[in-house]
């Protein structure tokens, strides 16, 4: 089981955050400062980090920007209350591998967790295949079976980001920032209208499902049983 | 005999930069005035020994071969013409005993070699002996007895007394202005130094509404005083702006949060069983999420009043972003049965921020989107 290192000074936060991954299975360790979270993320092997920006001490991004200079490279989440757009870059130049402004829901904080740990395999794969769905990315025709699938470039690019995550959730604000590269939440359920669309090109009646909404969460993408 | 430390507190505006400077200047405009005035002495009194010296070398020249009784009666002839009893001249003996003139006795040291020198020699005439300062030349004649011929450069005395004189008149009264003009000049800056100190500990102290006095002159201490004004004017529109953000929110969601306790109370009340419970508590967690999309909006919208994202600022073409948005929400129209158009002509590249320029546009379009009918256009 995947164990993660939370650096949060704030108890209330901290206790959320680890009492929700615990009920998933992870192993967890806390710290309250940047200078304990920085000996334990040197000492402990961790699979993920979860860092708040701001901390007694020794802030967030030092201590992301120290590890990344000891060639310490495990995946980082950044936690912040500031959320403007130089803010991000900023948590995220620092060496940060997602960054996710608070409040936050769980569910995402999970969700973003999961994506960290498991990054796809082989970025450089130029044809991505998920049970009877192929993407080629070099020709950009995507097919399910011998069904070839007429995808708008969006619809592509949606569809690819899903295959590279197969069987992760996706929320809704991750595919606007990953797809559409948009970081604000637009009110109308944008996310959902072109899943909508793209779902009924891959799964058609017939099919069994392979887009599956998952409630209050977002979307996630897997082959049929 | 006791010495004892003394402390003399000196007046504060001594140690103003600008009582410094005018105690330099007037240093300087003293030390010039004196190398001035230095110059002038010395090349009038290099004039004035020039002129001495080619009269007495050539009254020495004229004379130069004539023999004792002719010496003699033309030393009385000299110095019968002599109103002004500037003129020097002796024939003394081998032995060096005055024989005919008005020198008393030979200038101890003098060179005898025909060239002018500077001498003190004491004159004796009718009026009795008096020591005079004078340029003289001596030369031996061939029968041995010395010629001395000079000429008094008390002169050289006068035009030193007159520079001096001119130097005291001039130069005291021009430091001394100096001085006072520095002394002034520092009390009135440190006077308003001491305004402006006080006006800036009451900004401190929270009266943001305080400003810096500023005078009729473009000087230096106004130009600050402007400027410092100007930033006090920006802070406190900025609080000002802050207070009206921080009441925007206050007002905004009252609204969604009273929603909120009154969906929890009634959970609390009213849910039967535990699915009830869950549904109230989804929906209480939906208004806690619109709050939140509240606030995140209207922090979003005072940043952008602020311009406090200049930093991101790029020149960039509203066809990509106007293409973009009409990309993201064509689907959500074209499922309303609404028409969205991508019509555009001619744009100019604009400076701007793509993000916010592309959420201002997103959100016009999601507006227009929400509030069209079924089948609109």
């Amino acid at each position: 089981m995947a164990k993660v290192l939370v650096i949060e000074d704030d108890e209330g936060t901290a206790e959320e955050i680890v009492t929700a991954l615990g009920d998933r299975g992870y192993m967890l360790d806390r710290a309250a400062d940047g200078a304990d979270g920085l000996q334990r993320a040197r000492a402990g092997e961790w699979d993920v980090l979860v860092v708040d920006r701001m901390l007694p001490e020794l802030d967030g991004l030092s201590v992301i920007e120290t590890l990344r200079s000891e060639g310490i490279s495990t995946p980082v989440l950044v936690l912040s209350a500031l959320n403007a757009v130089n803010d991000r870059v900023r948590g995220l130049r620092a060496g940060g591998d997602d960054y996710l402004a608070k409040p936050f829901a769980l569910s995402e904080l999970t969700a973003r967790l999961e994506a960290l740990l498991r990054r796809p395999a082989e970025p450089r794969a130029t044809v991505l295949r998920v049970g009877s769905l192929e993407l080629d990315l070099l020709s950009r025709k995507a097919c399910r079976g011998r069904r070839e699938l007429e995808l708008l470039p969006r619809e592509f690019q949606l569809l690819e980001y899903m295959m590279r995550r197969e069987g992760q959730v996706l929320t809704r604000a991750m595919l606007l920032e990953n797809v559409w590269n948009y970081r604000f939440v637009p009110q109308t359920n944008l996310v959902d209208v072109h899943i909508g669309r793209l779902r009924r090109k891959v799964d058609s009646p017939d099919e069994p499902p392979m887009i599956l909404s998952v409630r209050g969460l977002g979307f996630m993408l897997r082959a049929p049983a | 005999m006791a010495w004892g430390l003394c402390c003399v507190h000196l007046p504060e505006y001594v140690h103003s930069i600008t009582f410094r400077w005018a105690v330099g200047v007037a240093g300087a405009f003293g030390v010039c005035t004196l190398l001035l005035f230095g110059f002038v002495y010395w090349q009038t009194a290099e004039f004035v020994t020039a002129a001495v010296d080619t009269i007495i070398t050539a009254d020495a020249r004229v004379n130069g071969a004539s023999t004792t009784s002719d010496m003699s009666r033309f030393i009385r002839q000299y110095l019968e013409d002599d109103p002004r009893r500037v003129k020097l001249a002796e024939l003394f003996t081998a032995t060096g005993t005055p024989s005919a003139g008005n020198v008393a006795e030979m200038p101890p040291g003098l060179p005898i070699d025909d060239m002018p020198h500077s001498a003190r020699l004491a004159r004796l005439d009718s009026r009795g002996r008096e020591t005079q300062t004078a340029r003289v030349i001596a030369r031996r004649l061939s029968s041995g007895e010395i010629f001395l011929v000079g000429h008094d450069t008390s002169l050289l005395r006068q035009v030193g007394q007159v520079v001096t004189r001119a130097l005291a008149l001039g130069l005291l009264p021009a430091v001394c202005l100096a001085l006072l003009t520095g002394t002034w000049l520092s009390k009135r800056a440190q006077r308003r130094i001491d305004e402006m100190n006080r006006r800036v500990q009451r900004v401190i102290a929270g009266e943001f509404k305080e400003r810096l006095p500023v005078g009729g002159y473009d000087d230096p201490l106004n130009r600050l005083a402007k400027i410092v004004n100007d930033m006090l004017d920006r802070i406190e529109r900025l609080i000002g702006e802050l207070s009206s953000v921080g009441d925007d929110i206050a007002h905004d969601l009252r609204t969604p949060l009273t929603r909120v306790r009154a969906i929890l109370e009634r959970g609390r009340n009213n849910a039967q069983t535990l699915d009830e419970l869950s549904e109230e508590t989804d929906r209480a967690i939906a208004g806690l999420d619109q709050s939140l999309a509240i606030i995140t909006a209207l922090l979003r919208i005072a940043e952008i009043d602020h311009t406090r994202r200049s930093a991101a600022m790029t020149t960039l073409r509203l066809e990509e972003i106007l293409r973009a948005v009409h990309e993201l929400y064509h689907p959500i129209a074209e499922d309303k049965g609404i028409a969205l158009r991508f019509d555009l002509h001619d744009v100019a590249a604009v400076s701007g921020d793509r993000d916010l320029l592309l959420e201002a546009v997103a959100n016009l379009v999601d507006n227009a989107i929400k509030n069209t009918d079924r089948r609109g256009d």
